[in-house]
């Protein structure tokens, strides 16, 4: 009852499964072949030696940040869908990826070379203020609704995209593919000390949004009708809102812009689990860790020196599936 | 009786465009109230006032004595619950989980399911005979079905004052006859207030006690059934020419439509 979805069972160990399956299969993936006893040595008994530096400081930590990057992305996808009740929403529609490129590109670009660690931090401030003033000019006395939420997000959007263009162009040469590189979205940045500033973000924002998800649940049945059963809606939609935000701009903020995970993970995690927020918020999470983790080994197989960035592997499996729902909603309604 | 709720001289409307003027309506416990009046009349935007989503130009409301700004939400939602015009088509959860969302103003802060939040969506379904769609999404039943579906909630709800707009609109004479049979019933037994908006002129008259008809925003009548249903009222609240009697069965007013069209005044 309480789970709200139609199936149930033995989806949760499927995908914990999944997410650890993936989790090894990206740690033994890459040009240094590691046995699993070599691993299991490294990890438990402290060996030093070349397998077990390369497991310890660059591949656990790019599969985790992974796992944490693809987990944070898919639940703030699922809590926009509930917010925007638009099944099309992902954490990145209300501006939040404009707001962090810029933030980020002007450090990267106009700043000191060894900058890098203000990165993060101005890539989250932007993503923050962008996301911040969407709402606000959205915002009405009546309250805020998904359609001028969605409206004032394309303006803002588009208006952020025109300023990292500038910025581009304004920028010195030799500092452009780098900024260009992290826009696409890559998780080799994945050093332990990254994976320990995402944390606390992710660990604080999937924990809020699953305080939230029994009004997630009752948003679904509309403003009024929330109302009427007892939610306090205006303040369980900012909440969300900022949220959402949290996760999504703290996650572009250390592996730039990677789409498409936090607009169809959800979809396949409501496939799996129903639509009750209290097991699609999990669910979500670790089968967008999983994905992203997947996708990010798929990477790095087919482009050993690292050149292809693990979203242009989530764009070329995400923009068809992304079709494919536009077209099933187009003839539903 | 001190009633649950009432709107005393209520007014609305959007800019100069006026919606409701001069309303005073009272719920008492033990009562179910009909709200009748022709499409545009003001219906559903006094029960969203009375249900504290608009608040009222002039005039107030008092929910127990006190003007539903003064409720938290949860609270007010204990003693009010409504049944809204359009229960979700497509909305995504089972029967079950969507009856089972009425107990969220009994829950904590994390929201757990309890024993006696359990007992009382099973009851809502059963007394609604959802119980054999329980696993049905909402988008798999019929719009009937749905609305039966809305009610079941409202009454999982718990809540001593329903609202409910035209819960009846898309049900079959069998589940008419059923709702209004659940209502006398939680009337009898619970002692709620109901106020139900209604176009059903003849049930109404067979299980109302009293009807308020609202015509062009204001209340052009209100009392038992045989005060407010009077051929003149009718007309001059729909524009049609009707019959009024007593049903030889049930001894409750009938309203018969005539054929023609009254001319217009």
């Amino acid at each position: 009852m309480t789970g709200g979805g139609k199936r149930s069972g033995a989806a949760f160990p499927v995908l914990a499964a999944a997410l650890l399956g993936a989790l090894a299969l990206s740690a033994s993936t890459g040009p240094v072949p590691i046995s699993f006893r070599a691993a299991f040595d490294a990890i438990f008994r402290g060996t030093d030696d070349t397998a077990a530096r390369v497991l310890l400081s660059l591949r656990l930590p790019r599969a985790l940040l992974g796992a944490l990057v693809g987990g944070a992305l898919a639940s703030s996808g699922v809590a926009f869908q509930a917010l925007l009740r638009n099944p099309l929403a992902d954490p990145y529609i209300l501006g939040v990826s404009g707001g962090a490129a810029v933030g980020a590109l002007s450090v990267a670009l106009f700043l000191s070379a060894d900058a890098s660690p203000l990165l993060p931090l101005c890539a989250f401030g932007g993503a923050a203020l962008s996301a911040l003033a969407v709402f606000l000019l959205a915002r009405r006395r009546s309250g805020v609704s998904p359609e001028r939420l969605i409206l004032m997000g394309v303006v803002v959007g588009a208006f952020l995209n025109a300023v990292i263009m500038l910025m581009v162009t304004l920028a010195p040469p030799g500092k452009v593919p780098g900024a260009l590189y992290w826009l696409m979205g890559d998780l080799g940045l994945g050093t332990p000390r990254r994976v320990a500033i995402l944390f606390p973000y992710v660990a604080l924002g999937t924990v809020l949004l699953y305080l939230l998800s029994r009004g997630l649940d009752l948003l679904l049945l509309g403003d009024h009708a929330a109302f009427q059963a007892g939610l306090s809606v205006e303040r369980v939609k900012t909440a969300t809102y900022l949220t959402a935000s949290l996760l999504a701009g703290s996650v572009v903020a250390v592996s730039g812009l990677i789409g498409f995970v936090g607009l169809i993970v959800p979809h396949g995690a409501r496939v799996l689990v129903g639509s009750g927020h209290r097991r699609l918020l999990p669910a979500a999470f670790l089968l967008g860790g999983a994905f992203l983790v997947l996708s990010d080994t798929l990477a790095r197989a087919a482009s050993p020196a690292g050149e292809l960035p693990v979203g242009a592997v989530t764009a070329l499996a995400g923009a068809p599936f992304f079709l494919y729902l536009l077209r099933r909603n187009g003839r539903r309604s | 009786m001190i009633p649950a709720l009432s709107a005393r001289g209520v007014g609305f409307g959007y800019g100069d465009r006026g919606i409701l003027r001069g309303v005073n309506v009272d719920l008492s416990p033990g009562e179910v109230t009909i709200l009748l009046g022709p499409n545009g009349a003001g219906k559903s935007t006094l029960i969203r006032i009375l249900s504290g989503i608009l608040a009222p130009r002039e005039g107030e409301v008092l929910l127990c004595g006190r003007p539903p700004g003064a409720y938290r939400r949860r609270e007010m939602a204990r003693l009010l619950s409504v049944v809204g015009q359009d229960p979700p088509v497509d909305f995504p959860m089972t029967v079950a989980a969507y009856v089972g969302l009425g107990r969220f103003p009994h829950q904590g802060f994390f929201g757990e399911t309890s024993p006696e939040d359990r007992e009382q969506v099973e009851r809502a379904m059963e007394r609604t005979e959802l119980t054999g769609l329980r696993d049905r999404t909402l988008a798999e039943i019929s719009a009937g079905e749905r609305q039966r579906a809305a009610v079941a909630r409202a009454i999982a709800q718990g809540a001593r004052v329903m609202l409910l707009d035209e819960p009846t609109a898309f049900l079959d004479i069998r589940h008419r006859v059923a709702f209004y049979e659940i209502v006398t019933q939680l009337k009898e037994t619970c002692g709620i207030a109901a106020l139900v908006a209604s176009h059903d002129l003849t049930l109404c008259a067979e299980y109302g006690e009293r009807i308020v008809l609202l015509s062009g925003g204001t209340v052009a009548a209100q009392g038992r059934p045989e005060e407010v249903l009077t051929p003149e009222n009718v007309r001059s609240a729909y524009g049609v020419a009707v019959a009024c009697d007593r049903n030889p069965a049930t001894g409750a007013i009938r309203v018969t439509p005539l054929r023609g069209m009254p001319p217009k005044h």
